[in-house]
């Protein structure tokens, strides 16, 4: 049992539309996937699939040998399957450091009763998993602070502490690195590869090439729902499909801004002509 | 079968003032997104004003004399606040004043509201999340409320309305031939509430005014970047919406008793769900349905095979509620939810670290003043610290989970009942007691269990809407059940013994331990017994110290995350449902507690005490004292009705009505939801003092840079 998560056929419809379509994939465990593609390509709802937020129409997801295909969210984080949001999503209530306890305590029925009498349960590996996400994305000096108190960049690495704190067999980084100023995307990208250590496999979705082909042992390339590529960095900088797909996607933007600089000249000229 | 199908009919009359009420209610949510708690209280003013007019001529302006009767002031020659206008001098009891000046002076009034309910409570409240507007809807409910106590008395009415709605004229007889006989007013009743409906609906389809409105309620922001204020057409419909309602509660002066209006709003809430909050058509026909359900109901309940356990008063209550739950069950994820351009802050929980030391202080401080009163003072004092601990049940649930659960101080008076239910022994408790209790005889202290075990599954019951609804549809389930719990519950004889419907008396000798510990001393006949005292102090410091700790530990911020964001709890590991349940539990438990103190505490209780008003003016005092820590439900409970605070100042500043109490209240409550985000009077210690009381106040600035992302966070919460 070498693959932690395994996906064959999965399948997201909305509406007609298949966001994502027979994505076959596979993350090795302790290996570090990426997931690449355009705006639109149904990164976010692969992510969204495997972890339970929209449901699939067709195909199946194994995740440490279970099908997970019917639970709930938070059955799959409770198993180690633990993802962090393109939108923040922090509970702004609480301090940094409460988000990250909240998703490193997990909670027995008589939990509350301890917690009324002050007894709460002091697990030394949940602190030291908490120290250390706080410590590796660079959030000591702020633990006590409110999300709210925070830049944009560092509420997005306090997401990724989150998930960390969680422990989880699998985390899936939902474009991590967007927003990110040059100094927080240095502490994040420094650091990806040393989540390896940490008994855990790293799945990633961006579509900044650079970062994805850099910290990446394998990367399957997405685009309108379909698997179009798949290979080590290596093979996918070099891959002709990889190419057409970015390409493409380029040179229709060429053209939307042509289009653009057309009608807003069109604009200029003549009112009258409306 | 004819019977019950006239029963049907016969509902039509109260279906229609449902439609009615429930065409406002969405008026107002289109307008601006706020469902109406209060809108039953705003119909029930304009009735009371157009009715006084009617019969002395003077005109009640909605608020009462708050400057009190002190030397400076009467030197200054600040008296009063005028209260009221005489309008019409007439001959009393033969003749009346002009119909058309009345209704217009009524109107208005209604008017008046409109603005009130705009300019000073929703308008500063756009920005709150959903529990700041629901608290001033609630705030809303409790102000008017209180205010027709004081100005109005809340007496009986004799009824001074239009005749084409007079119940006294011919009836219709054997109406399409099914033999019995239907009031005539009934058709005249559902006439205006289609033709209210019908100009509602055309002024919307048709006018300017109605389609920016419909674009303001379908995208705000969209609204006004096409240049169309938000917030004047919100003023108009709210103008628009107490219009409505005060018409509707004149038309009905004939059928209802005006101080019912505001428990009324519970069927027009049914009736403007049933139209999806959006549709006038639909949320006239809703009404009409749940009138005849209601009607029908009440007639099958009639028949000999209805278990009579089942009160017909309880039907009647239990059928909105039953619509409520069924639109809300099916349609819930379809219903609007209306995004506002920012969505502020949930007030802040921090949470304490001087438990112990903070709890010794209290305890000491009520046990000397325990001792240094005498009588009267001790039952003002127990009061405090029964609604302190009440209070905390409204901690963990509002405050800690963000559930707005209305109907807890329900389950408290549930759980009272019960607990005289379980350890009844057929005696007579005292001598001048008209009902004996009956039960199965169990020991105080099981007796105390058991109750508090049944209060929790109620709790648990009522909390099952919340695993698929939240906000504000939430408030409205809770605040119908309400009603429900009281008719068909606590007041039910077969299930809680004779004296539920009336007055039941509680067990004369409780006894923990082997000590009696009521709250009725036997040689002052006063409710001032210091065991009870230090009994009741000792509960409530217990329960504190647990909810306090519930926030320290990862109980309380599982509870807080949920709060914020479910969507991102699951991701956590979460079970949102069972926490919710949990949530529930626990505030359940300890409103059942307190509900029982409140019952060794006084020689007999009534489902009245345990009234919805009275609930409601609990909620408003603990979110002033600050709804999201214990030191908010300990400034809560001195500040409430007949505790310290008020009593206090009645004898230093002359005695206040109760009514005036709660509208100051509910006042302040809605001050507090403006100006401090809901955290309260307890928390400006901690905050305020730090940055100046000006931060607090600046505080709303900020908050704008964050929003857009606030925003998406709310409207993708609601959807999961």
């Amino acid at each position: 049992m070498s693959n932690i998560l395994e996906t064959s056929g999965l399948t997201v419809t909305f509406g007609g539309l298949n966001a994502c379509d027979k994505v076959d994939l596979t993350v090795p465990k302790g290996k570090f996937v990426g997931l690449i593609g355009p705006n639109g390509a149904g990164k976010t709802t692969f992510i969204d699939a495997i972890t339970g937020y929209v449901p699939t129409s067709a195909g199946s997801a194994i995740f440490n040998g279970e099908d997970i295909g019917e639970l709930k969210p938070h059955e799959r984080a409770q198993r180690g399957l633990v993802r962090t949001f393109q939108s923040l999503e922090l509970f702004e209530d609480l301090s940094v450091k409460d988000n990250l306890l909240v998703a490193g305590y997990d909670t027995r029925w008589y939990s509350f009763l301890l917690d009324m009498i002050y007894m709460p349960r002091k697990d030394k590996e949940v602190e030291e998993q908490i120290e250390w996400a706080l410590d590796i994305m660079g959030l000591n000096d702020v633990a006590d602070a409110m999300p709210s108190d925070l830049s944009h960049g560092r509420r997005k690495l306090v997401g990724v502490a989150r998930a960390l704190a969680a422990s989880p067999d699998l985390i899936l980084l939902d474009e991590p690195a967007a927003g990110l100023d040059t100094a927080e995307s240095q502490i994040l990208g420094g650091h990806l590869r040393e989540f390896l250590d940490h008994d855990m496999s790293v799945f990633l979705i961006d579509h900044d090439m650079g970062l994805v082909l850099s910290v990446c042992d394998y990367i399957y390339v997405l685009d309108f729902g379909k698997i179009i590529a798949q290979g080590t960095p290596q093979e996918i900088r070099e891959s002709e499909t990889v190419k057409k797909a970015y390409l493409g996607e380029e040179a229709g933007e060429i053209q939307a801004q042509a289009g653009e600089r057309m009608t807003s000249l069109q604009h200029d000229q003549g009112g009258q002509d409306d | 079968m004819n019977q019950f199908l006239i029963a049907l009919i016969a509902g039509v009359g109260t279906g229609s003032l449902y439609a009615m009420l429930g065409t406002g209610l969405v008026v107002a949510f289109r307008g601006s997104g706020v469902i109406n708690l209060g809108h039953g209280a705003v119909a029930g003013y304009a009735a009371y004003v157009f009715n006084e007019l009617r019969t002395s001529g003077e005109l009640y302006l909605p608020w009462f004399d708050i400057i009190p009767e002190w030397g400076f002031l009467q030197t200054l020659r600040i008296n009063n606040l005028p209260t009221r206008i005489h309008v019409f001098d007439f001959e009393m009891y033969i003749e009346k004043p002009p119909l058309v000046p009345t209704l217009l002076i009524s109107i208005g009034v209604s008017v008046l509201l409109g603005l009130m309910m705009h300019l000073l409570v929703f308008r500063p409240l756009r920005n709150a999340p959903i529990l700041g507007k629901v608290i001033g809807s609630v705030g809303v409910l409790l102000y008017l409320d209180s205010v027709i106590a004081v100005n109005f008395g809340g007496q009986n009415r004799s009824s001074s309305g239009f005749w084409i709605f007079k119940p006294d004229m011919e009836p219709v007889s054997n109406f399409l031939g099914l033999g019995g006989t239907i009031p005539r007013a009934n058709f005249s009743m559902l006439a205006a509430a289609v033709v209210m409906g019908a100009f509602v609906f055309c002024l919307y389809r048709y006018t300017r005014f109605g389609i920016a409105t419909r674009a303001a309620d379908e995208n705000e922001k969209g609204a006004s970047l096409l240049g169309y204020s938000p917030q004047l057409i919100a003023g108009i419909n709210w103008v628009l919406s107490s219009v409505l309602a005060g018409l509707a509660g004149i038309i009905f002066l004939h059928k209802t008793q005006p101080s019912l209006y505001a428990t009324l709003v519970v069927g027009a809430l049914g009736a403007a769900l049933f139209g999806r909050l959006t549709s006038i058509p639909m949320t006239v026909l809703g009404g009409v349905i749940i009138g005849m359900m209601s009607g029908g109901g009440v007639s099958l309940a009639n028949n000999d095979w209805w278990p009579n356990w089942l009160e017909i008063e309880g039907v009647r209550t239990f059928m909105p509620l039953l619509v409520i739950i069924l639109v809300l069950y099916f349609q819930g994820d379809k219903l609007p939810i209306r995004g506002s351009i920012s969505v502020g802050r949930q007030p802040n929980a921090p949470a304490s670290n001087n438990v112990v030391v903070g709890t010794i202080f209290a305890m000491g401080f009520a046990l000397i003043l325990s001792n240094v009163f005498v009588s009267k003072w001790e039952a003002v004092l127990t009061t405090s610290i029964l609604a302190t601990l009440f209070m905390f049940s409204l901690t963990v649930i509002v405050g800690y989970l963000g559930q707005i659960s209305l109907a807890q101080f329900s389950i408290a008076g549930f759980a009272a009942f019960m607990m005289i239910r379980f350890v009844g022994d057929g005696t007579l408790q005292r001598p001048d007691d008209y009902y004996v209790i009956t039960g199965i005889n169990m020991p105080t202290i099981l007796g105390f269990v058991c109750a508090v075990v049944a209060g929790t599954l109620l709790g648990l019951l009522i909390g099952l809407p919340a695993l698929r609804i939240r906000g504000v549809q939430l408030a409205v389930v809770t605040m119908s059940s309400v009603l429900a719990i009281e008719e068909l519950l606590t007041k039910s004889r077969s299930l809680m013994g004779e004296g539920a419907a009336s007055i039941q008396p509680t067990p004369s000798n409780p006894s923990w331990f082997g000590q009696y510990i009521g709250g009725f001393n036997k040689e002052t006949f006063r409710t001032d017994y210091w065991k009870y005292s230090l009994f009741l102090v000792i509960i409530t410091a217990l329960v504190g110290v647990a909810v306090v700790n519930l926030r320290r530990g990862n109980t309380g911020r599982r509870f807080l995350a949920i709060r914020a964001n479910e969507r991102a709890a699951a991701a956590a590991g979460i079970n949102v449902k069972n926490a919710k349940m949990l949530g529930f539990g626990i505030s359940s438990a300890i409103a059942s507690i307190a509900g029982i103190m409140l019952a060794y505490k006084i020689p007999a209780v009534q489902a009245e005490n345990f009234a919805i008003f009275s609930g409601l003016g609990l909620l408003a005092f603990v979110y002033l004292g600050g709804i999201t820590t214990g030191y908010g439900a300990v400034v809560g409970g001195l500040l409430v009705a007949g505790g310290m605070m008020p009593e206090f100042l009645g004898v230093h500043f002359g005695d206040v009505e109760r009514g005036m109490i709660n509208a100051v209240g509910a006042v302040g409550l809605i001050l507090n939801a403006i100006v401090t985000g809901g955290e309260g009077v307890a928390l400006l210690q901690s905050d305020a003092l730090g940055k100046g009381p000006l931060a607090l106040l600046r505080r709303n600035p900020d908050e704008d840079e964050s929003s857009e992302a606030d925003e998406d966070n709310a409207t993708e919460g609601a959807s999961v």
